[in-house]
């Protein structure tokens, strides 16, 4: 698997994910997150196996499909183990974003790409993911959870090469366009998610600053109404709204 | 009059066309768009239905949404002002939630659909609920139950629905509970304290409840109880849902049951926790039982009918519809085969037909297979493709003959037949069958197939005719039993023969099939007990664990392919796994 080396961004934090990695709560929880990003992979996959035309393709898929299931099944049973030895409590900090799985922060709409533009998109992912399992597999201290991603790294190493090699058979002239595509799609994605977060975050304000400065008056006269209410059935009025009323 | 009924924007959203008072088609999102309780605006839905119908949406005499989205919005400001301060982390959340596509409903149909603004109807979401119990079920009059998490601002309604000889209908909802107390929201609330996921996990807690002793009842009967006028009332103290969005439980209900199972723990029943668990589970499933038995038997009194039909998310409990059925008083206990939010979208088309259009009453053909077809020649060219040996059975008999033995040899046949069911249930037309006789094949589906807990029963199916013989079925259970929405024992005597299908407790959520709704399937059943003298199949939906079920034969090709399932049936087609395994040829392709 050294032939997907590390990235160095992936390298520099190395740190970190030892730091992530270290409690054994917030590591079966991972896990767990994890083997619910595979079980998401595998269905993208399963659906892609079921739109594509090319009969090799969807062979092929349904195989990534099911190794994504194993993955997934592979994940849950570690965290789970883990989960049960531990017991309840644990940290609270999961720290999803530092180290990501699979997919890390991509999604992916399969009905909404091309055969060629699928497989290159898989191609980086997976190839991104296999890096990324590399770094956890170094830094995991225990070595049942890290006999889980080396199990994991030797089918990834299938999955960059066939996404690879397809990509070069059903797009010969412009596999490399695609694979570019692919990555400016990637960053594209990345600004759009962070943007939509900070978005998220700035209506946010927005609302609580409404909620705190012009709900407090009506708040006080809808807690006042509801002390009227009496339990118990509420009769309905004889006269029912049309049905073209949205209200 | 052509009538569109959409549900959407909460969970599994769906279409359904009405045409000339009788249904011509409905389905869910989640079965074209595969992403399983899909809740966006069911475009693919509206699409395949005008399509199949060859209708463009100009041709619409109305829209109609099954919930009055303004009242819903006053609903949840009117929460969020009542809990203030405490609920400002769910307000902006509830409120980016609902303005962000859930307000405009009326402004996104016209201009996804194209239709005009004044051909767009809404109904009330409880009305939805009533219309899709009532006028879908071969009752002249009946009383009506629907409940639910919640609608607008009812969570429970009752009422009454009437089919007049001139050709009139009516329905007339008389009272309703409000949010919060609501018996959905109880049922949900425990559904995730056990750590199971809401909307999904509901037939969990139901399969757990069997494992537990309801030594919890007494505590959650003073959670849930009844009001002086006989209707119910939640003590708040114990729930967060109203205020927060974040958890549903208050520490209070903590401090009573215990520390709640985290979502990834894993459920052992042979450890304290995993007992209490099953104690909490048997305990609310035993009092969602006891208040619905109450409320029914007055809703009896009051009515004097003898037919109830029963709409709302709620009504998906079978063992609270089982003891509807034999302690209410009713007769007959009439279940839709999606009394859920799905449902409501052929609800709400038919309460506009009859009601607000005064058309007249035309029976609904009694099944639940409206949705779209299985092409037999996708699946012989899939497989063909693959490399895989097809067998195009000459005719229906030599088909359910040579499944028959499939299945009487132990294999495990993934079903597709005619249209896909509306609704959670499949119905023997989207289903995974297998020999119901030892527990050894129950395990072996959830290992291979279904991949899901071992707690959670598989239901049997079973020929109208010989259900009697096999199950404890009271008068009336064989109607409940037609869209499995009942659970009833299992005869002791063929408990042990009946080892895949039979509960913990003895008991089963049997699907009786009429030879007249699904003749195929019918004969499948026949072909079986001649070889093995006992003509019932277990039968399962045909989906893995975390997908919609199938619905077009690639789905159900996919499907075959990924998980242990021996044979693939579409219509006349049949697939059987190669014995030695394809996988690695890929990989030699590759290489």
């Amino acid at each position: 698997m050294d032939e997907h080396r590390a990235p160095s961004l992936e390298r520099i934090l190395r740190p970190v994910h030892r730091w992530v990695w270290r409690d054994a709560h917030r590591c079966a929880r991972k896990l767990l997150t994890f083997a619910a990003t595979e079980a998401d992979g595998g269905r993208d996959l399963s659906r892609a196996a079921e739109l594509t035309t090319d009969p090799l393709l969807r062979r092929l898929f349904l195989r990534h499909a099911l190794d994504e299931s194993h993955h997934a099944e592979l994940f849950r049973a570690r965290g789970r183990t883990m989960l049960a030895a531990l017991g309840g409590g644990g940290g609270w900090l999961e720290a999803r974003w530092l180290t990501p799985g699979e997919r890390g922060g991509d999604d992916l709409r399969v009905e909404d790409v091309k055969d060629a533009s699928l497989l290159a998109f898989l191609h980086l992912s997976e190839k991104v993911a296999a890096a990324r399992f590399e770094v956890y597999r170094d830094v995991i201290p225990d070595e049942e959870t890290r006999e889980v991603f080396r199990r994991i790294l030797r089918d990834e190493v299938f999955h960059v090469h066939y996404t690879r090699t397809q990509l070069e058979r059903i797009a010969p002239e412009r596999h490399r366009r695609e694979l570019w595509l692919a990555r400016a799609s990637r960053l594209w994605k990345g600004y759009l998610r962070v943007a939509t977060a900070l978005a998220g975050r700035l209506g946010t304000v927005i609302l609580l600053a409404q909620y705190f400065l012009v709900l407090p008056l009506f708040a006080l006269a809808a807690k006042r109404a509801a002390r009227r209410e009496r339990p118990g059935w509420s009769e309905r009025q004889r006269e029912q709204p049309t049905l073209e009323s949205q209200y | 009059m052509r009538i569109l009924g959409i549900s959407a924007h909460y969970h599994d959203s769906a279409a359904a066309l009405v045409v000339d008072g009788l249904p011509v088609c409905a389905i869910q999102e989640e079965r074209l768009s595969r992403r399983k309780n899909d809740s966006a605006f069911p475009l693919a839905a509206v699409e395949w239905c005008l399509d199949e119908a060859g209708l463009e949406p100009e041709e619409l005499d109305a829209v109609v949404f099954y919930e009055k989205p303004m009242r819903k919005l006053e609903r949840i400001l009117v929460t969020a002002l009542r809990a203030f301060p405490r609920s400002w982390r769910s307000f902006p959340q509830a409120m980016k939630n609902t303005l962000g596509e859930k307000a405009w409903v009326k402004g996104i149909i016209a201009s996804r659909l194209g239709v005009p603004a004044r051909k767009i109807l809404f109904t009330e979401h409880h009305q939805s609920h009533a219309a899709a119990a009532f006028l879908t079920s071969p009752a002249r009059e009946a009383a009506i139950l629907t409940a639910d998490g919640v609608g607008e601002w009812a969570t429970l309604t009752e009422g009454r629905g009437s089919r007049s000889p001139d050709g009139g209908c009516a329905i007339e909802l008389l009272r309703e509970l409000r949010f919060p107390h609501s018996l959905g929201m109880f049922y949900s609330t425990f559904t995730a304290y056990l750590g199971f996921e809401v909307n999904e996990g509901e037939y969990k807690v139901m399969g757990l409840a069997s494992y537990g002793e309801p030594r919890f009842a007494e505590q959650v009967r003073a959670i849930l109880r009844p009001t002086a006028d006989g209707a119910l009332e939640l003590d708040l103290g114990y729930f967060d849902f109203h205020l927060s969005g974040r958890r549903a439980w208050s520490s209070r209900l903590v401090d009573v049951f215990g520390p709640p199972r985290s979502p990834g723990h894993p459920l052992d029943l042979a450890t304290p926790d995993g007992k209490r668990f099953a104690d909490v589970a048997a305990s609310v499933q035993r009092v969602l039982e006891d208040r619905l038995v109450e409320l029914t038997r007055a809703l009896r009194r009051e009515t004097g009918l003898r037919d109830l039909c029963l709409g709302g998310g709620v009504a998906l409990n079978g063992c609270a519809n089982a003891r509807i059925l034999n302690e209410s008083g009713f007769e007959r206990v009439f279940v839709p085969p999606a009394p859920g939010d799905a449902g409501c979208a052929l609800g709400a088309a038919l309460y506009a037909d009859r009601i607000h259009f005064g058309g007249r009453d035309r029976p609904v053909p009694d099944h639940a297979y409206w949705g779209c077809p299985v092409d037999a020649g996708e699946l012989e060219r899939l497989a063909r493709e693959d490399g895989l040996e097809v067998e195009l059975a000459p005719g229906d008999r030599a088909l359910v003959e040579r499944v028959a033995e499939e299945l009487a040899n132990g294999r495990i046949v993934g079903w597709m037949d005619g249209r896909c069911e509306l609704g959670p249930r499949a119905l023997g037309n989207r289903s995974i069958l297998a020999s119901p006789a030892s527990a050894d094949m129950r395990d072996r589906l959830n290992r291979e197939v279904k991949f899901r807990e071992e707690f959670r029963p598989f239901a049997p199916a079973v020929p109208a005719g010989v259900a009697d013989r096999y199950f404890e079925l009271p008068p009336g259970g064989a109607r409940l039993g037609r869209f499995m929405s009942g659970v009833f024992p299992v005869r002791p005597e063929w408990r042990s023969r009946l080892g895949a299908v039979t509960h913990v407790d003895g008991t089963a959520r049997v699907q009786v099939v009429d030879p007249e709704v699904s003749p195929r399937f019918h004969a499948l059943l026949l072909a079986y007990g001649a070889r093995t003298g006992i003509p019932v199949l277990l039968n399962t939906s045909f989906n893995l664990s975390g997908e919609p079920i199938v619905a077009r034969a690639v789905e159900g090709y996919s499907t075959f392919r990924r998980s242990g399932i021996d044979l693939v049936v579409a219509g006349r087609c049949i697939v059987a796994k190669a014995r030695a395994s394809g996988v690695r040829r890929e990989e030699e392709a590759v290489s």
